[in-house]
């Protein structure tokens, strides 16, 4: 098994002639339209098939290694699962046992019956009969999930108080249950996969997973029992021999299924295409890649076995994947046509990984959301520009396919040449929201003070939303989304959670008690740093629970130094060390809240503490309250480069940075403070009072990290920027900036020249990330009926723009009709 | 000698992140006062210098706040709506600080030019990295002269780029004091006949082409022609060809023409000023039309953008 790498180029895939670009590019169309219809359902299934075939291995090895276990609970799943290949499919690999379906996972949490019956109002359906297979499931499962084993340690009361207010979502409502709800995911590999990592796909599109399989048997042989660890090394290096192997045997069985359709497949075009993918599967992911072909079904079989997971990461695509575009076009075996086609099946067989939660998790994560990113562009470890026709390519798949995955985040510095600017703008255009703009000034810098080299920060990859990773040497722990407003909530009711009445936080005193500003910022202060340990707290136990629950030989394996370390990844130190972060949400909330304590009550001394306090525990009920609301909204906010707004929300996460950077990790070393936020604004937001901001009872949260509250910026994107170019972002591992605009705004290859020039200018300023909602008929409808929350929308007239809730209804009638004319 | 920061002027606008008023991210400001008044005109609430109450009548809930405040007694409820005794009114603007409906809108404030330098200097780093800054809108900037001559050389101290979009019509002598402190004029040509202009915009067309050729010819300023296209009023086959020709032969090819088609934009703004009376109302051209306008500057050998 060992010796069987043979070289590449001998023996190529497809001998047949080229068609001509014009002729691929009508056939191509028809076939996207096909595997694209395909994505719209009714409704998502969820099976029991993967977590009968989990439970059914786990029950046999009771009393194994946990790693082991894991190997086998993995071989049984890729031995057994049912497997398809959809009609026009070129890519294989089905991500569920039922096409657009999501299977019961068993790590996470358990699904009790009320959560199912909620997932069945949500456009989920399952059948009687697995209903009833998950209860007995179940049963095996209790207090060995993620969540059952985090609840054993929640006994102190401290610690529950905290775990049930959801200062870090969502709130749990028992021990054993957590916040109710488990996962249910495609994907169909070893899950749950909260690690946010950059794994190293180009080793096995390289080398074959064969070679990984030689390298852990010839590691097998030089062990010698002289330490503790040699016994763990030999299970876990059993493990990946396993896995691996189990993975192949997966590819083969697609090499098979292949080839009976393609034996009754009456269509010759399509019955040569089902040769094709056997051929294919026969050698990929067992052996290096010969072409680019080969190079995306070993990529696509190896992301399925890197999910589920929400935030698996393709790293920079762009870069592993264009020598095999570059020989195969040199060679002449490939056209652009032929690799946007399938960059466009790629973005399709990423659509069919879906994903769900309980209730509580669904608000956070609102939506199928799932963070699966494409990095392209940015510098290469000698600091030359990356950029490549592939990098055009991969965002020229968005453009003509245009879901709302597989993400992509385009690396942006100085040499980033203004075509790919461009390009990537035209797609945001198209109003999917993507590509995402990063800084690599930003990034590198954060990254060069955490230790790294400089050759190896140039190298960064996107994981998640914008957490910033080093493929095989890093790892991010999911972590809580900790609601900054709800912990200031506490602060000024003195340590009291407002939802469950239980005393959370620290007394740090009655808030009519103090007497200036400074003192009561300091004391908010002390209240923030606790409630942050606790949440450090935890993260720990979290950490501590995946190390002992969840190993995974596959994706440690692809690791740096992965047989030779001999440990699966979270057992191992890793050379950048970012394993625990803490992450708020809502901070420009606590920072406009505690702009407008000062400006009101002890600058201009307008209204007293007590005013205040009772029109927020009415919620500005009433004419008198409404008035001191409209005190409020009139004080100093960020996001119009105010400095005297700007100067408490830079200090804020000054502080932060600095507390979390004294908060050990269970992985060694300290917490990274980071700042996203995804959709918990919503849920954060309806577990938080009225705050001193103006924002009423449940109200959603300011969205992004650095993006102004909505409705509170009055002076255009230009000053917005300025604003969060005020926050020190370098300690950040990541921070978050949406913007929106109207389509009409970016019409012109001169305004995408114009809106390139503010994405430098921000990076040029220290930004570290920046991301464009060009709205569509349904937010400028919203815009219509609610424009307090829309005035920053800038919309394009004739010769001039103009905001769009300053115009009129008329106007905006003829807008909205012209966004529909322009939507294709 | 004076302090150009202190200079007071009326502006009814500061609008950052402008991309349509010049070249790059520009900060555009908008003077009021306005010597013409078009049919067509986006800006109603432009035309007179001193500030004037802006009333949107779908957002008033008549809860009759701004009644008891107006210190002139000018505000009453009818129908459930505030009316407004534009005679009585002195703009004081305390109905508009009290309406929790942002209903009423004070258009139009004094100002300094230090002031407004102030707002537009704080993106001059965005100006920088594109090749912006300044525009000087309105309204019509020429009407403030001495303003607008404080805050363009506050500008150009500060090396920020300075735009003006101007109608032209001003005495050689004011304009020119403005312009030489400008370094791209935006110039709009409305109508070619004298009397159709007259009865279009309120003045003749004379002075406005004669400025025209001086800015090029004598103070060699590099020009944008803009030509609005409302349908019915100026856009015959004639009159663009007229246009087209005099831009080609008297100004030079150098001049890049940006067609503005007509929209609705003013039309509700002539409500909010309680002055529909004034208010017209045109269709506003498709783009077929637009385009065939386009092909005719085109054939003088002018680069046309059509929708500016």
């Amino acid at each position: 098994m060992n010796q069987v790498i043979q070289s590449t180029h001998t023996n190529f895939a497809h001998p047949i002639p080229l068609p001509s670009a014009q002729e691929i590019i009508g056939a191509s169309k028809t076939r996207i339209q096909k595997l694209r219809a395909r994505l719209f359902v009714d409704k998502y299934p969820v099976c029991v098939e993967k977590i009968r075939l989990l439970t059914e291995a786990y029950k046999q090895t009771e009393g194994e290694p946990m790693i082991l276990r894991r190997a086998q609970a993995l071989a049984n799943v890729l031995a057994k699962i049912t497997i398809f290949i959809e009609d026009d499919e070129l890519i294989v690999g089905n991500a569920a046992s039922q096409p657009m379906a999501v299977e019961f996972d068993c790590d996470y949490g358990i699904w009790s019956q009320d959560e199912i019956d909620a997932l069945k109002q949500d456009g989920f359906t399952t059948s009687q009969e697995d209903e009833i297979e998950l209860k007995t499931i179940n049963e095996y499962w209790k207090g060995k999930t993620l969540v059952g084993r985090m609840g054993q340690f929640y006994d102190d009361e401290r610690l529950w108080s905290f775990m049930q207010s959801g200062v870090v979502l969502p709130p749990w409502k028992t021990r054993a249950e957590g916040s109710g709800g488990g996962y249910a995911q495609g994907g169909l590999g070893l899950g749950p996969g909260f690690f946010l990592c950059g794994f190293d796909f180009a080793r096995v599109l390289n080398g074959g997973l064969n070679q990984i399989i030689a390298e852990a048997e010839n590691e097998l042989k030089q062990i010698r029992f002289t330490n503790a660890d040699a016994v763990k090394k030999v299970d876990y290096l059993k493990a990946v021999i396993l896995a691996q192997g189990a993975i192949i045997h997966f590819a083969h069985r697609f090499a098979n299924l292949a080839r009976e359709l393609a034996a009754c497949e009456s269509d010759p075009a399509r019955k040569q295409e089902l040769a094709q993918i056997a051929e294919i599967c026969d050698r990929v992911p067992a052996y290096p890649a010969r072409d680019f072909r080969d190079a995306m079904q070993s990529f696509w079989f190896m992301f399925l076995m890197l999910t589920p997971s929400t935030t698996a990461a393709a790293g920079r695509f762009d870069q592993y994947m264009f020598p095999f575009y570059k020989n195969d076009l040199d060679a002449g075996r490939i056209n652009d046509a032929q690799v946007l086609e399938l960059l466009q099946c790629l973005r399709i067989k990423d659509m069919q990984i879906n994903r769900t939660s309980g209730k509580a998790n669904r608000q956070k994560n609102a939506g199928l959301a799932k963070w699966h990113n494409w990095t392209i562009g940015g510098v290469t470890p000698e600091g030359n520009d990356a950029t490549n026709e592939l990098s055009y390519l991969i965002l020229e798949a968005a453009q003509c396919c245009p879901t709302p995955h597989h993400t992509i985040t385009v690396r942006v510095h100085d040499g980033t040449p203004e075509k790919l600017m461009q390009k990537s703008l035209e797609v945001v255009r198209t109003g999917i929201g993507m590509p995402a703009f990063v800084s690599d000034k930003s990034y590198i810098e954060f990254l060069l003070t955490q230790g790294v080299p400089l050759r190896t920060a140039r190298d960064y990859i996107m994981t998640g939303c914008l957490d910033v990773n080093i493929v095989g040497q890093s790892r991010i722990a999911t972590y809580g989304m900790f609601i900054a407003p709800l912990a200031l909530d506490i602060f000024m009711r003195n340590g009291i959670d407002p939802n469950t009445g239980l005393q959370v936080g620290l007394q740090t005193g009655a808030l009519e008690n103090f007497s200036g500003f400074d003192e009561l910022l300091t004391a908010f202060k002390k209240q923030l740093a606790y409630l942050m340990s606790v949440a450090a707290e935890r993260n720990n136990i979290e950490l501590r629970v995946m190390t002992e629950l969840f190993p995974d030989p596959v994706r440690s394996s692809l690791m740096v130094d992965g047989i030779t370390a001999g440990k699966d990844m979270l057992h191992r130190k890793m050379p950048l060390e970012n394993g625990g972060v803490l992450n708020p949400i809502g901070m420009i909330n606590v920072a406009d809240s505690l702009t407008t304590l000062k400006w009101l009550v002890f600058d201009e001394k307008k209204i007293s503490m007590r005013e205040l306090q009772t029109a927020l525990r009415a919620n500005w009920q009433g004419d008198e309250y409404e008035k001191i609301r409209q005190q409020c909204l009139a004080a100093p906010k960020y996001g119009n480069d105010d400095d005297y707004a700007d100067a408490l929300a830079h200090d804020l996460y000054q502080f932060w940075a600095d507390i979390t950077g004294t908060l050990d990790t269970a992985l060694g070393g300290k917490h990274i403070p980071t700042a996203i936020s995804i959709t918990s604004h919503a849920p954060g937001g309806a577990l938080t009072s009225a705050t001193p901001d103006g924002r009423f009872a449940g109200e959603c949260l300011a969205d992004g990290t650095t993006s102004p509250m909505r409705g509170r910026d009055k002076n255009g994107p230009t000053a917005a920027i300025k604003s969060a170019s005020k926050i020190d972002q370098t300690p950040y591992q990541a921070t978050l900036m949406n913007m929106k605009f109207h389509p009409t705004a970016l019409k012109t290859n001169e305004d995408l020249r114009k809106l390139s020039a503010l994405i430098r200018t921000y990076f040029g300023l220290g930004g570290k990330h920046l991301q464009f909602n060009v709205v569509t008929k349904e937010t400028l409808i919203a815009a219509q009926k609610q424009p307090e929350n829309y005035r920053d929308l800038v919309v394009r007239m004739a010769g001039y723009s103009a905001y769009f809730v300053q115009l009129g209804k008329t106007v905006q009638d003829e807008i909205i009709a012209r966004t529909e004319h322009h939507q294709v | 000698m004076t302090d150009e920061r202190d200079t007071r002027g009326v502006i009814f606008n500061v609008q950052h992140y402008s991309i349509h008023d010049g070249p790059g991210i520009r900060t555009t400001v908008f003077l009021k006062g306005c010597p013409l008044h078009c049919l067509w005109c986006q800006n109603p609430e432009s035309q007179a210098v001193r500030p004037e109450l802006f009333f949107n009548a779908e957002r008033c809930q008549g809860c009759a706040k701004c009644v008891d405040v107006c210190p002139e007694h000018a505000i009453e409820i009818v129908d459930g709506k505030s009316r407004t005794n534009r005679a009585v009114c002195k703009t004081s603007g305390e109905c508009a600080q009290v309406c929790p409906n942002d209903a009423r809108n004070v258009m139009g404030k004094y100002v300094t030019a230090g002031q407004v330098f102030k707002q537009v200097s704080a993106d001059a780093i965005f100006y920088q990295r594109s090749g912006g800054g300044m525009t000087i809108s309105g309204g019509e900037p020429l009407t403030q002269p001495q303003f607008a001559i404080s805050l363009l050389k506050l500008c150009r101290d500060a090396a920020i780029h300075t735009t003006i979009d101007t109608c032209g019509y001003a005495t050689w002598d004011s304009a020119r004091r403005v312009l030489e402190n400008v370094d791209l004029v935006l110039y709009d040509f409305k109508h070619m006949d004298p009397s159709a202009h007259k009865k279009l915009t309120g003045v003749s067309n004379e002075l406005i082409l004669d400025n025209a050729k001086k800015i090029v010819r004598e103070l060699s300023l590099p020009m944008f022609a803009r030509v609005p296209i409302a349908p019915g009023l100026n856009d015959s086959l004639t009159n663009l060809r007229a246009t087209a020709q005099f831009i080609a032969t008297e100004l030079g090819d150098s001049v890049k023409v940006h067609l503005l088609p007509y929209h609705r934009l003013g039309e509700a703004k002539y409500e909010r000023l309680e002055k529909p009376s004034q208010s017209i109302s045109i269709d506003p051209p498709n783009d077929e039309r637009v385009f065939e306008l386009q092909k005719i500057f085109e054939s003088f050998g002018l680069t046309t953008i059509a929708g500016g």
